[in-house]
């Protein structure tokens, strides 16, 4: 007989359930290396086709299956199950509105992405070509452009889930992701939206987004930048 | 968005509230320093008095103070802008946390002012 492994699954369909509650599947472990998010599509394919739960890519690019694993916030489709201490605890990324199941509503997340200006602003006429940089220059957005807003830092942050109007880390990455880009003009802009309560300065530097980030990136790093500058700016 | 509260950045708060630690560690360190190396022991009510009472150590206590007051005042509406969200609640608190600071400030300068060595 295979071994087993058992997921707990927060489970929640707004339509039917009064309260969220916890489902126990046992995964059957069919090969090695086999990721959480493997164990998941056993579960929906042939134990329970109601399971609803966001993947697509499942090797950690597309950023949709940021989940709250044995109390970690990470992606699904690259942790393998072997790493984690059965039962397997699986929750919803937390303090996002929750639409069903492992599914949340990324609304709120995306448009405090918006926010801060996520793309190239220019004021200076176009070169003929590409807009140029230095290999040096280049190498400040090392850590930083990699970001594939699975909203996993943002949701692990004690400062993001008791103000609600908190940038967040992941937007303050990014927005630092064009504040250091040499080819972009537009970081006054920007500073004047994350020089705020609810932006940097509500950053406590807890670390958690750190720990969090699947793609190894360093949000407090970030921020701390971030605030250097600002600080410089005003002192 | 904008809270009631003052409309500055949170950037004065956050530089100052760091800057403010740092003199309060400063200050620790002299204390220490001061009462377990610089007298000549044992240490008693005459001689930590006389000390505390020269215009110099009560000018430096003073400092310590404000930056103290500042220090935990400014925590304290740190703290409230991480948790409270509503207008009326925060209207309160932080006036509560002016009356509370004002009063500490007014009744530490006048127990440092009046310091004498008492017989
Ligand atoms: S910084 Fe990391 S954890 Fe945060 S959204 Fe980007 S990839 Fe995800």
């Amino acid at each position: 007989m295979a071994e087993k492994v058992t997921f707990k699954v927060f489970r929640f369909n707004p339509e039917k359930d009064k309260k969220p509650y916890y489902q126990d599947f046992e995964v059957e472990i069919r090969k090695p290396g086999m990721m959480v998010l493997d164990g998941l599509n056993q579960i929906r394919w042939e134990m329970d086709g109601t399971l609803a739960f966001r993947r697509s890519c499942r090797e950690g690019v597309c950023g949709s299956d940021g989940l709250n694993i044995n109390g970690v916030n990470m992606l699904s489709c690259i942790t393998h199950i072997s790493d984690l201490k059965p039962p397997i605890v699986i929750q919803p990324l937390p303090s996002l509105p929750v639409v069903k199941d492992l599914v949340v509503d990324l609304t709120d997340f995306m448009n405090k992405f918006f926010l801060v200006k996520p793309y190239l602003i220019t004021y200076s006429p176009p070169p003929d070509k590409e807009r140029l940089q230095t290999p040096e220059e280049r190498k400040k957005l090392d850590g930083l452009y990699e970001c594939i807003l699975c909203a996993c830092c943002s949701t692990s942050c004690p400062s993001y889930w008791a103000d609600p109007e908190y940038l967040g880390p992941s937007a303050l990455l990014n927005s630092a992701r064009f504040i250091l880009d040499s080819r972009d003009e537009g970081a006054d802009e920007r500073f004047e939206i994350i020089n705020d309560r609810h932006g940097v300065w509500r950053c406590h530097t807890i670390l958690n987004c750190i720990e969090a980030c699947p793609k190894l990136l360093n949000p407090t790093e970030a921020i701390g930048e971030l605030k250097k500058i600002l600080i410089k700016k005003k002192f | 968005m904008k809270y009631f509260g003052s409309g500055r950045s949170g950037a004065f708060d956050w530089f100052f509230q760091r800057v403010s630690g740092i003199v309060l560690l400063v200050t620790l360190f002299l204390h220490f320093y001061v009462m377990h190396f610089a007298i000549e022991g044992p240490i008693t009510y005459e001689k930590v008095m006389v000390r505390l009472s020269s215009p110099g150590w009560k000018a430096l206590d003073i400092v310590f103070l404000i930056f103290a007051v500042y220090h935990a005042v400014n925590g304290f509406k740190l703290i409230i802008d991480d948790y409270v969200h509503s207008t009326v609640l925060r209207a309160v608190t932080i006036g509560l946390l002016w009356v509370m600071g004002i009063a500490f400030l007014t009744i530490g300068i006048m127990t440092i002012v009046n310091l004498r060595v008492q017989s």
